[in-house]
């Protein structure tokens, strides 16, 4: 039997790969978005933090924002910075 | 005077100050005082929502919680006075109102068993309702207790955390919660403000809490664990009242008020021998 492909769609799946299932702040899954947004994926990215703890980019620059001194890891209380590696 | 005396005497000075004077510092903590447009986040709404669920799904032993109906912001809490401890079986009522931008900011929360604003039940626990610790941004002193260190709010906490923090607050001998005290300051403090906060529990968060004797709008869900609570100790209230029967008539001097509480055992003795039979009264009628 001969088979010919006239078309084909391309299906892919993908996921963040974090530490946890759930951001810390807003308690939503990663593989979803933060609350104030509508589509999961590049426009909601998660960071991650020296101390390897990850969150939504959103939910981690609100809480950094309302602290003027001292921010620190909503998680593990040490000092926050952002891991660029 | 010695150094400890003079650091102690400040420290209630303060307080004192604290209490009476600031008007911002009155609204800041107080969940029913608080005028904040109702906008919340959609964080906020999410995360209340999660918070509320967590509550009910994975209740922590001796912490009953509801969402208000109407309004989002507003949870009604009861924490019942752990075992083995002066608050053992009373029901302490707490209201809690979420900021707008909740979980960067803590709730604010009062306590509303206070017979009307009379009785302080814990160096933490303020006759206004007031509860001074650090999660919720009241206290910003050093951590003394082991509920400070604790420490500060962060968005990883929530309410049943919060709650939890709370709870611990009511331990076996709460004179040492008071910042500072870490030691007694006349030998036996600690045993008087025991036997004080015994009485008191007995009366305002027992009793009064069981008839409503200040009229507090407490949701039904809450009145009716008060309720069947109270039927479930109530042998262990009637032992706790008759091993202090002795003491019916005398007084206990406030270690930290110097105000003395007339014990007055064989009263509260018939008041609760009456609401249980009310209570189970009608208990019976309903079955």
């Amino acid at each position: 039997m001969k088979v010919i492909i006239k078309n084909w769609t391309g299906v892919a799946t993908w996921k963040w790969i974090a530490n946890d299932d759930n951001c810390g702040i807003c308690r939503m899954p990663f593989d979803g978005c933060c609350p104030d947004c509508k589509l999961p994926g590049d426009d909601c990215p998660l960071v991650w933090g020296e101390c390897s703890h990850c969150f939504h980019m959103h939910c981690i620059m609100k809480w950094l924002q309302s602290q003027q001194v001292n921010q620190q890891c909503p998680m593990c209380r040490q000092e926050w910075k952002f891991n660029n590696k | 005077m010695s150094l400890q005396i003079i650091i102690n005497f400040t420290l209630t000075r303060i307080r004192a100050n604290m209490s009476k004077g600031d008007e911002n510092s009155y609204f800041y903590w107080d969940p029913l005082n608080d005028h904040e447009a109702d906008s919340l986040t959609n964080t906020a709404m999410a995360r209340i929502k999660k918070d509320l669920m967590t509550l009910y799904t994975d209740t922590p032993p001796g912490i009953f919680a509801v969402g208000d109906e109407k309004n989002l912001k507003f949870i009604y809490a009861l924490i019942i006075g752990p075992m083995n401890t002066p608050y053992q079986g009373g029901f302490f009522y707490f209201v809690l109102k979420c900021p707008n931008d909740y979980p960067i900011q803590p709730p604010r929360m009062k306590l509303l068993t206070t017979d009307g604003g009379r009785v302080r039940f814990n160096p933490n626990l303020y006759e206004t309702g007031k509860i001074c610790v650090s999660i919720l941004g009241t206290w910003t002193g050093p951590a003394w207790s082991p509920a400070q260190q604790i420490s500060t709010w962060s968005p990883a906490q929530q309410i049943s955390s919060l709650l939890l923090t709370i709870q611990s607050l009511l331990n076996e001998k709460p004179y040492y919660n008071e910042p500072g005290f870490d030691k007694e300051m006349v030998p036996g403090d600690s045993d008087r403000y025991n036997e004080i906060i015994t009485y008191q529990t007995l009366r305002v968060a027992v009793c009064g809490m069981v008839e409503n004797d200040c009229g507090l709008n407490i949701p039904e869900s809450l009145q009716n664990i008060i309720k069947q609570s109270f039927l479930n100790f109530y042998e262990e209230y009637l032992l706790t009242i008759e091993s202090k029967l002795h003491l019916s008539g005398t007084s206990v001097v406030d270690p930290f008020t110097s105000v003395a509480i007339k014990l007055d055992y064989a009263e509260l003795r018939n008041r609760l021998v009456s609401i249980h039979s009310r209570l189970s009264a009608s208990k019976s009628q309903e079955e």
